[in-house]
């Protein structure tokens, strides 16, 4: 326990001097290694502090000297889950940026990245490890605020700024929400403690609920939950990459993290049908998030913003596995409920994952080429063939195909939906039959995203000329992204480790694996429900590929390759312009989802002289989506924006009407007071 | 999982009645639907049958036989000469209010809201009600919603039908028939209602060259 | 039966090679059937074979443009249809290797090929491979729900996800008793004939840029590579003809392990796919290819059948 505590101080200290440090040598061109080599060491440890915690007993330490100010610390299997997380991105984070920041050398305070990187990394796991109130929301705001100031680092251009102000009034409407939601449960408690929180009592469900909804607003608008995710393709998009792969695969998690502690921390979910509508709730958010995210990452044409929306997609994934779970808990079928929390939490592991080797790779892209939009790519992968294998493994990976990890979560989430049928209920049985439609669906979309993606910006011929001369990354960005793909791999093909980490991390009630059982779902009936057995579809897929590769040796004898110009129907050259681009690429899509794009197409035609319509000069065709939210959004901008200029016409800048306006609401007060209103 | 193992002949004609009623769904020509009608009484007329078997009522047998000749015979007869001798060269619904893509997901959760209403209901039940009542919701509603989603008169009339099949359905299922006459009775009547709305038909296509119920509103005084 | 005998082994690998080596044949008689009933004479049965062994002695000519995705798309196609066949119940209720995979794994493997392919045709940088790609995105996009939920139908009928559970208990109780399943047996079709590339989603005899969707995508290729393109996908038709048959017409299949029953059920299983295949080529006579938007509503009656299934269990 004593040596845990002096890893918690070394990783403070670590990141603390990263920061530091950072600011010293600001101007030098060493300042990448004083910035990012301490928050590489500081995230190393805490991958092994979150081992250690795994292993050993929680960590729980109270600091302090008065009562409400105390900063407790206290690390259980929860808290280390997603600290692991964190450390894990972070550490491959931390390598990446110290080829990735050199990006910013000409820029003037290029050392205030390093230092913001570092205090964001280390005020998200004091948001976990703290255990009051108090603390909880001081290391949020500082979460929030360097992370604003992150992603308007860019600040030359107007719309990072806008997207930086767009997140910064989400986040506090958020932060509003979870500090009320304290406030409620504090009522009940009689302490700031999450201590107190947790063993709250008997409290009258009302409040649970409030409390609930307002922390799920809360933490959902961090999460980016689906209306409230229209910060999130913004800030996203316009932070600097490395910072867009903290955010999406580490601070993400944050919000989770909360929901996952008001869930089965602080209200213990159990066999009580009050709890069903939280689940229901749940799932639904979740599903609605999943499919408005990839439905929008689909048309998309910014490498960043189709990333973000699928985060947006994912966090719907891992919410419908805890929807799920919360469900099951409260019909008390436990083993299921692991099961979709297991399925979950596997998400939530293997999104930060995927998704931070992707944005690392978004910025590698945007390093090379100087462009986001896909449109412009094309090609790379021969320019840049090893970020390209990476972006390959994060595409299956995320897609949910075997054998990398995102097939492994998607398994079990669509497993636990598949055991539905073992809820006695028979209207949520259908319905929530019926809302997996929603999940495969999101499924294939997200499938249909990426294959765009990576095909449009990888394959082919190079678009443009920025396309065209891209060269390799330097290697540092290159291990960055090779540690999580690795952890990709090593996760979809060995899934016993992800299952026994959260397994022994949330303390479930299930055995954990051996590395030679079947990962086996067994139904009602004792037979086997569902088995997979990655390790062993691996020999398969290998032996098969060996015998199939002598067979056709034997068979087809030695052939020659010849390289030779794409089959171009005899007209001649092919150009980069006869290619298919990302839009068009996406347009059936978009004409069946009519109603989330309301999809435009004008064609509009050129003649050489009006009179003549037979002989056009040019043909102009412009399709064109919209996005309905960010429609409502602005709706309700202008809504208000016109309210608030009827109020304006109280300031009247007279001085007397100013008094006036203090002696009426001081003779109301006094009259309040006096009828006995107030006090 | 308890599953019954022998043979449920309940279920699976109530599943061929559904079927055959979503063709009426899926297809778009006005023959199609005329077909589909046509199968969808004559599975009717099965399972009729199959209730009179059951229940030993004999007048069931005559049911059956009345539903068949007169709706799975003479309607859909009349019906295709309707289609035959309708002038619009072009006898497809081709521009439905709702998309036949979406209809047919509506189809299927009107199906499920159908069997929600029958467990709401709570009505003492024997094996006949549980399996039948359900489908003829399921009939009644998605006649409203071929109704309600489509343009073209024909299309109406084939809905309204389907309608008059699910609440027989019902009648039969719930009360085991009501006595011969009355039966009888509603057979012409609908048999009537039929041959008339075939003779406003054909007015409507001589009047708008076009059976579009879209027309109609041209019928307003303004 | 979770056992991985050694007789289990070798038992399994021969039900994979009696797949791969027959699904040339099936190719070969479903052409042969749409020929005749076309009143032409057709190439012969074994023709597919012929095809196949000729395209592996050539030489290949690839485009300039392509990486390596290209290259690698047809190997990572045969080798997951092959890998696929090893999770499928063929003449025995169970498959020896039910346990390393179940019908998810299975969906998954198929799209990885799916994956390569449409990448394959994008890599090639002309319009054609582009033009292919996006419908191939198109569909299995939306197959997806339809795949799932039919999935989920049979899931939950048959008692699991496992090949080889649902294959088992498919045997004991048919689906007269279990009518659920009709409404997932017509989904399912549906989903085969999309999956294969039939008509009315795709017709894989032309190569007209308005009808053509896998075509499009593998324009490009020639040789070798075309050769195991074309074999992956017959390996896939018959892999899916298989789960058809054993999932919905099971009756007849071995449910012990003696080699009398075996044999029995090889024939059986052999017939009932190739009665199927038939039964698929007369109904792509029968119909013409539907407008691209149009086949989206094929998609979505297998939806809806698959939901009222669904309805049908619970109730």
């Amino acid at each position: 326990m004593l040596e845990s505590l002096y890893l918690v101080y070394a990783i403070f200290g670590f990141f603390s001097l990263g920061a530091i440090s950072s600011l010293f040598t600001r101007g030098k061109k060493q300042h990448v290694y004083f910035a990012y080599i301490p928050a590489a060491i500081g995230s190393f440890l805490a991958i092994v502090l979150s081992l250690i915690v795994f292993t050993s007993e929680d960590i729980h330490i109270t600091l302090g000297y008065q009562q409400i100010f105390d900063f407790e610390i206290f690390i259980d299997g929860v808290a280390s889950f997603f600290i692991l997380i964190i450390g894990l991105v972070s550490f491959a984070v931390s390598i990446y940026s110290l080829s990735y920041s050199k990006k910013f050398d000409d820029k003037k305070n290029n050392s205030n990245l390093g230092m913001l990187f570092n205090l964001f990394i280390i005020s998200m796991m004091l948001v976990i490890t703290s255990n009051n109130v108090f603390f909880f929301l001081i290391f949020w705001e500082l979460m929030s605020l360097t992370s604003f100031f992150l992603v308007i680092y860019e600040h030359e251009n107007e719309n990072n700024l806008k997207s930086g102000l767009t997140y910064l009034v989400m986040t506090h409407l958020g932060t509003a929400f979870i500090l009320t939601s304290f406030l409620f449960m504090y009522a009940q408690s009689g302490s700031f403690s999450f201590d107190s929180f947790r063993d709250i009592g008997i409290i009258p469900d009302y409040v649970r609920d409030i409390a609930f909804i307002l922390a799920f607003i809360g933490f959902g608008t961090k999460a980016g939950i689906v209306p409230l995710h229209i910060w999130l393709p913004k800030a996203y998009a316009s932070a600097p990459s490395n910072v867009s792969a903290l955010m999406s695969a580490a601070s993400l998690n944050i919000a989770i993290y909360g929901i996952v502690r008001y869930l089965f921390d602080f209200n213990s979910i159990d066999d009580s049908s009050h709890y069903l509508w939280w689940g229901l709730a749940i799932i639904v958010i979740g599903s609605i998030s999943a499919l408005v995210g990839v439905l929008y990452a689909l048309v998309e044409r910014d490498i960043k913003r189709i990333l973000a929306y699928s985060s947006i997609e994912n966090v719907g994934i891992i919410f419908i596995g805890l929807g799920l779970s919360v469900v099951f808990a409260s019909f008390n079928l436990t083993s299921l409920s692991v099961l979709a929390f297991v399925a979950s939490m596997f998400h939530t592991l293997n999104h930060a994952i995927f998704k931070g080797l992707l944005f690392m790779t978004a910025g590698s892209i945007h390093y090379s080429t100087h462009t986001k939009n896909i449109e412009d790519l094309g090609g790379l992968i021969k320019k840049m063939p090893w970020t390209g294998l990476m972006f390959l493994i994060g595409t299956i990976a995320i897609i949910g195909l075997p054998p990398l990890n995102g097939f492994i979560s998607e398994w079990l989430t669509l497993q636990s939906l598949l055991s539905v049928f073992q809820i006695p209920s028979t209207i949520l049985q259908v319905s929530i039959a019926f809302a997996s439609l929603v999940l495969a669906l999101t499924m294939g979309l997200a499938a249909a995203t990426f294959v765009r993606l990576f095909g449009i910006s990888f394959l082919s011929k190079s678009r443009t000329l920025k396309a065209a001369d891209a060269i390799e990354v330097p290697r540092f960005m290159l291990a960055g992204k090779a540690i999580l793909a690795s952890s990709c791999i090593v996760l979809g093909i060995l899934h016993f480790i992800g299952i026994n980490l959260i397994v022994t991390a949330f303390n479930l009630p299930y055995t954990p694996l051996s590395p030679f059982e079947p990962l086996s779902i067994i139904g009602e009936d004792g037979k086997s429900f569902a088995s997979l057995m990655m390790p062993t579809v691996l020999i398969i897929l290998f032996s098969v590929f060996v015998s199939i590769f002598v067979l056709v040796k034997i068979m087809g004898g030695k052939t020659s390759i010849k390289k030779y110009n794409t089959w171009d129907c005899g007209f001649g050259s092919l150009s980069e312009r006869t290619q298919y681009t990302a839009t068009s690429l996406a347009e059936p899509l978009s004409r069946i989802f009519a109603i989330f794009y309301k999809p435009k197409n004008e064609i509009i035609r050129y003649f050489y002289s009006e009179q003549n319509q037979y002989l056009k000069k040019s043909i102009n065709v412009k399709f064109s989506t919209r996005n309905i939210f960010e429609e409502f959004y602005d709706l309700l901008i202008s809504i208000s924006l016109s309210v608030l200029n009827k109020i304006r016409k109280i300031q009247t800048g007279k001085v007397n009407v100013y008094i006036l306006y203090i002696v009426i609401a001081l003779l109301s007060l006094l009259l309040a007071a006096g009828s006995g209103i107030i006090g | 999982m308890i599953l019954p193992t022998e043979i449920n002949v309940l279920d699976i004609s109530a599943a061929i009645l559904l079927v055959a009623t979503f063709g009426l769904i899926v297809r778009r020509g006005f023959s199609n639907w005329v077909h589909a009608y046509r199968y969808q009484t004559i599975v009717l007329a099965g399972i009729v049958a199959l209730i009179a078997l059951i229940t030993d009522i004999w007048e069931l047998y005559i049911v059956s036989a009345l539903t068949f000749g007169i709706k799975a015979i003479v309607i859909p007869k009349i019906l295709f000469y309707v289609t035959k001798k309708l002038d619009s060269p072009i006898k497809l619904e081709t521009n439905p209010y709702i998309s036949m893509k979406l209809s047919v997901i509506v189809s299927a959760l009107l199906v499920a809201m159908s069997y929600f209403i029958f467990l709401q209901l709570n009505i003492e039940s024997n094996e006949i009600i549980q399996v039948f009542l359900p489908v003829s919701f399921s009939l009644f509603f998605i006649g409203l919603f071929v109704i309600i989603s489509r343009r073209k008169a024909l299309n109406q009339m084939v809905g309204l039908l389907t309608i008059e099949n699910g609440l027989f359905l019902f009648a039969v299922s719930l009360t085991h028939g009501f006595s011969l006459i009355i039966e009888i009775g509603l057979m012409a009547d609908i048999l009537l209602g039929v041959i008339i709305s075939s003779i406003l038909l054909f007015r409507m296509s001589k009047t708008f060259d076009s059976i579009d119920i879209k027309n109609l509103e041209s019928l307003r005084d303004d | 039966m979770d056992e991985l005998s050694f007789t289990g082994i070798i038992f399994g690998i021969s039900q994979v090679l009696l797949l791969v080596s027959l699904s040339p044949l099936i190719v070969g008689i479903m052409r042969k059937t749409k020929a005749k009933s076309q009143k032409r004479i057709g190439s012969p049965i074994i023709q597919p074979y012929f095809d196949i062994i000729k395209l592996l002695r050539k030489d290949e000519v690839i485009s300039e443009q392509s990486s390596w995705i290209f290259r690698c798309t047809p190997w990572i196609n045969f080798v997951t249809a092959v890998s696929v066949a090893f999770f499928i119940p063929v003449s025995l209720i169970y498959s020896p290797f039910g346990v390393v995979g179940d019908i998810l794994l299975v969906v998954g493997l198929f799209g990885l090929g799916k994956f390569f392919t449409i990448l394959a045709g994008l890599d090639v940088a002309s319009s054609f491979g582009g033009l292919g790609s996006s419908r191939e995105i198109m569909f299995s996009a939306l197959v997806e729900p339809a795949l799932f939920i039919t999935i989920f139908v049979i899931a939950i009928f048959y008692g699991g996800t496992n090949i080889s559970t649902i294959v088992s208990s498919a045997n004991e109780i048919s689906f007269l008793a279990a009518p659920g399943v009709l409404f997932a047996l017509i989904a399912f079709f549906i989903i085969l004939m999309a999956e294969t590339g039939k008509l009315p989603f795709d017709n894989q005899s032309t190569h007209l840029e308005l009808t053509m969707i896998h075509e499009a995508t593998i324009l490009e290729y020639s040789g070798k590579s075309l050769a195991l393109i074309e074999w992956s996908q017959a390996i896939k038709q018959i892999i899916l003809l298989t789960l058809f048959v054993n999932i919905f017409i099971p009756w007849g299949i071995a449910d012990s392990f003696s080699w009398s029953q075996i044999g029995f059920g090889v024939l059986l299983v052999i017939v009932k796919i190739i009665s199927l295949g038939i039964l698929i080529a007369f109904i792509e006579i029968r119909i013409a290819k539907w407008r691209l938007f149009r086949v989206v509503d094929l998609i979505a009656i297998s939806i809806a059948s698959s939901m009222i299934g669904v309805i049908f269990f619970f109730i």
